[in-house]
């Protein structure tokens, strides 16, 4: 530590004024064991230091390489994110490192030893990103608008802290975005043949292979994930079936059905820029059911199908030929979620397939392409286990289980997204009239390395069956 | 609705600073396929500028311009940012064009284009295979813009992002004046709190002998900032601002900068003398400047033979901070080469050869700038002070031109780190 000692020295005689005294010597202040009478090393007689990250502008599923620079060797520092989401909420999280004896760290080559994150993982700090103390329970991260980017700030902090400490020992820090779409990424509203929906095409001419993207019952119109496709190289449908002003009926209730979701394949197919013939469907949670209900039905032919965390059946609607679906049953009704005395909302209960009725239960044998499941199993919301093992048991009956692939991640939960994006372990269902929350489950870590492995794997599960 | 199935074009990252490489790949085509990869480039000044490489795919159907070889094109053989650094204005542009980005808040949107086939021209009147736009960026996102106008100094500052303090730079360009703010925002987003000065823009200072005080009071105004480490500010100079950055190196009692870096400059600047017009080199410019056989003006000997005389030079030998000289050996616009071993020889004899770093690139030309942007040969040029128009050559050759941009950047960027971030023993006693 001579070299540090030496600086403080000069200093001292140079009387220079940039100089911070600091009174407070706690136990955080490790960075510079000889410091004399508490004296930030961070002065302005040369000696700063350095932080850098590239790419400063990424794709959400791009790594991006953090690393610090110009620091005294063998010292302790924290790195915080943080960010706030549209709704204005901060997220924040944080991690503890020691400085190399060159003085730097690398977050691809060293450990974290503490915080939001523990180990070697770059992007450690964005999906360990949490709500700030302070902020509203049951957030959920997820981006409504997605031709901005989040605007990530990392901090450099002097010492093993926490956010919550004194903001003045910030050392150094950047801003980072993270972007859902690509440059020439285009955006389109879907209002046409009934349907509510966005399609995000790919830069340039195609024609392209392409998704039809069904979240769950949360309902509303979630964008992000057709527009990371796209700047993949795909097009892609987010379609709108629940709970979205634009769709007919009450919005309460789901009032479309098998042939809404029909049209919706028949839109991609029609597409000038759509490789008709290489047409693939995604379905999260409920999304699941109406994914396979989609590849089943008559003159639909998907070229593949990926499922995450959903049912096979609908349990309270009878199975449709050629409806509108306008059966007046109720999807807020408790038919399909229950509740425990603490406030928590599960479907497990619902999307059990030994609850189901029987004629509400997808065909699964009819399921003529190859089909990936991904399951989470913390799942605390929804019965995937149950689901998947059905899905695998029925294949197997009819000699299909060629087509089957099954990825299982131990510690995910229900809510598996595109990586690098914090899990959300329990979120607000309902404010009135009183307020409840859904446990989704999941292992923070675990959670964050099955998002990184799965949308691996769903990307080469399409580009083998849709190129 | 089409039934077959497009090739794959991606080039990542699609959002980088312009110093950054990017992997353009191909797939998805037939094996053994010709194509060609191109570049297309709107300008600010409504110029088309566009590059392009002839490949084959190999047996899977790939082609990867950073691993495959170009046939032939604006560039050849294995060059992964040769779409960018090999970029010319399309034929049938306008002539002498030069490439600068003036609106720094914005990026460069770059097309990467593949088309079937080896095609040399025509490029727009086609349809490629696949397209995808890339943006270059000179900005990083956080780095503050801040426009300046106090005490008679005139610039725009570039502030890295967090709470500081930065090492400084003043930032100079040329002798073609106004105010070019790219590299002072490209050195801020490497962590530089960078101030871009205007010290010349024709008609408004063109009769004014710029005195060393405007750039001593620029200097202090950086050192003065506070989220600037007051001595740890450096002087970044090409051509006429080389010659300005040793002038203050050497001369100046009241600033001190820790370091300077010095493309394609010279120190024949004699005392006493205006910055921008000096009769004596004035009569002598008229007698000694060539044209060569495309009527491109060239500079470089009005400046020679190197005087052995002191009070036309700059005297070196008082310079007390590192100095990195960057030179091209076929600048044809100053003889910078020739004026680096003069300057080399006084500080032999003076003493402080120690502080004295040079790097001259062979075929590389006068304009040497962060890597990646196009080589220019020769471009317009107004002369500030006559205002005649001419075609100054540059000189230096597309590859090692833009070899030594690339080459150079990274010194300079690791000369500046080690020189304005490291903490260096101080000379005061332990």
């Amino acid at each position: 530590m001579f070299r540090v000692h030496a600086v403080v020295i000069s200093v001292l005689q140079n009387a220079v004024l940039r100089m911070v005294p600091c009174v407070r010597i706690s136990k955080n202040l490790a960075c510079c064991r000889r410091a004399v009478g508490g004296v930030r090393w961070k002065s302005s007689h040369g000696l700063a230091p350095l932080l850098t990250a590239s790419p400063v502008r990424a794709l959400i599923d791009e790594k991006i390489s953090i690393k610090g620079s110009f620091l005294p060797p063998h010292c302790a520092v924290t790195l915080c994110a943080r960010m706030h989401s549209e709704d204005g909420d901060l997220w924040e999280s944080f991690a503890h490192f020691n400085t190399k004896a060159d003085g730097t760290f690398h977050l691809t080559r060293d450990d974290s030893v503490g915080g939001s994150y523990l180990g070697c993982d770059p992007m450690g700090l964005f999906w360990g990103l949490q709500p700030a103390p302070g902020e509203r329970e049951g957030l959920r991260l997820r981006k409504k608008s997605v031709e901005t980017p989040y605007v990530v700030r990392i901090s450099l902090m002097e010492g093993h802290v926490s956010p919550r400490e004194d903001q003045s020992t910030e050392l150094a820090a950047l801003t980072t975005e993270r972007w859902y779409m690509a440059p020439g990424v285009r955006r389109i509203e879907i209002r046409q043949n009934g349907l509510v929906g966005t399609l995000f095409l790919p830069p340039g001419r195609g024609p392209f292979p392409a998704m039809l993207d069904l979240w769950g019952i949360g309902g509303g119109l979630v964008e992000y994930r057709s527009a990371l496709f796209a700047s993949r190289g795909y097009a892609s449908l987010s379609l709108a079936y629940f709970g979205h002003k634009d769709l007919p009926g009450p919005q309460n209730q789901m009032n479309v059905g098998d042939s809404y979701f029909k049209t919706a394949f028949q839109l991609l197919q029609d597409h000038h820029q759509v490789c008709a013939n290489r047409i693939g469907i995604i379905g999260t949670s409920f999304g699941v059911y109406l994914t396979l209900q989609l590849a089943t039905q008559t003159g639909v032919k998907p070229s593949c199908l990926i499922c995450i965390n959903g049912p096979v059946g609908n349990g309270f609607r009878h199975q449709e030929a050629d409806s509108d679906g306008m059966d007046g049953r109720v999807l807020s009704s408790v038919k399909y979620w229950t509740c425990d005395d603490q406030g928590n909302v599960s479907f497990k209960i619902f999307s059990s397939p030994e609850n189901m009725i029987p004629e509400s239960k997808v065909k699964v044998e009819d399921v003529a392409c190859p089909l990936m499941y991904i399951e989470g199993m913390d799942d605390l919301s929804f019965s995937s286990k149950e689901n998947v093992d059905l899905i695998k048991e029925t294949l197997d009956t009819v000699g299909k289980s060629h087509l089957f692939t099954h990825l299982s991640y131990p510690g995910a939960g229900h809510l598996i997204e595109p990586p690098y994006a914090p899990n959300t372990r329990m979120s607000l269902w309902r404010v009135k009239p009183n307020k409840l929350f859904v446990q989704w489950g999941g292992h923070h870590a675990q959670h964050a390395a099955a998002q990184a492995d799965s949308w691996k794997k769903i990307l080469d599960f399409m580009e083998k069956h849709l190129r | 609705m089409s039934q077959t199935i497009s090739p794959v074009l991606s080039v990542v990252p699609t959002r980088a600073l312009v110093d950054e490489t990017f992997k353009v790949v191909v797939e998805n085509l037939p094996p053994a396929s010709p194509v060609t990869l191109h570049a297309l480039l709107y300008s600010e000044d409504k110029d088309y500028w566009e590059a392009y490489g002839h490949y084959v795919s190999d047996h899977r159907g790939t082609v990867s311009v950073a691993e495959d070889m170009s046939l032939g094109g604006t560039y050849t053989g294995k060059e992964a940012m040769g779409l960018l650094w090999s970029m010319r204005p399309e034929p049938g542009s306008r002539t002498g064009l030069r490439l600068r980005k003036r609106e720094v808040t914005s990026p460069m949107l770059v097309h990467i284009s593949v088309y079937s086939g080896h095609i040399s021209e025509g490029f727009r009147k086609q349809s490629p295979l696949a397209s995808v736009p890339t943006e270059r960026w000179y900005m990083a996102p956080g780095v503050q813009r801040i426009e300046i106008k106090e005490k008679g100094v005139r610039g725009t500052f570039f502030i890295p992002p967090g709470p500081g303090p930065f090492p400084g730079l003043l930032d100079m360009w040329g002798g073609g004046g106004g105010l070019l703010e790219y590299r002072s925002a490209l050195l801020a987003s490497h962590g530089y709190a960078s101030l871009a000065l205007q010290y010349f823009s024709p008609g408004e200072l063109q009769s004014s002998d710029l005195k060393i005080q405007y750039f001593e009071t620029a200097f202090n105004i950086i050192k003065d900032h506070p989220q600037v480490i007051p001595d740890s500010i450096g002087i970044f100079g090409l051509s006429l601002g080389t010659v300005v950055a040793i002038y203050l190196a050497a001369v100046s009692t009241k600033i001190t900068p820790r370091c300077c870096v010095c493309i394609s400059g010279h120190h024949l600047y004699p005392l006493g003398t205006a910055l921008n017009f000096n009769p004596k080199l004035e009569k002598k410019r008229l007698v000694t400047e060539r044209y060569d056989e495309n009527n491109y003006q060239i500079l470089r000997d009005v400046r020679l033979p190197i005087p052995t005389d002191l009070s036309e030079k700059v005297d070196v030998r008082k310079i007390k901070c590192h100095m990195l000289l960057v030179n091209g050996d076929d600048d044809q616009n100053v003889p910078a080469v020739e004026a680096a071993e003069d300057i080399a020889q006084m500080m032999r004899s003076g003493g402080n050869l120690h502080l004295l770093t040079t790097l001259t690139y062979p075929n590389t030309g006068h304009l040497i700038e962060p890597p990646y942007s196009p080589h220019f040969r020769a471009t317009n040029f107004i002369v500030p002070t006559t205002k005649e128009k001419v075609i100054s050559l540059w000189g230096g050759q597309p590859k090692p031109h833009s070899d030594a941009q690339e080459d150079s950047w990274r010194k300079i960027l690791a000369y500046l780190h080690h020189h304005l971030y490291s903490s260096t023993t101080p000379k005061a006693k332990m």
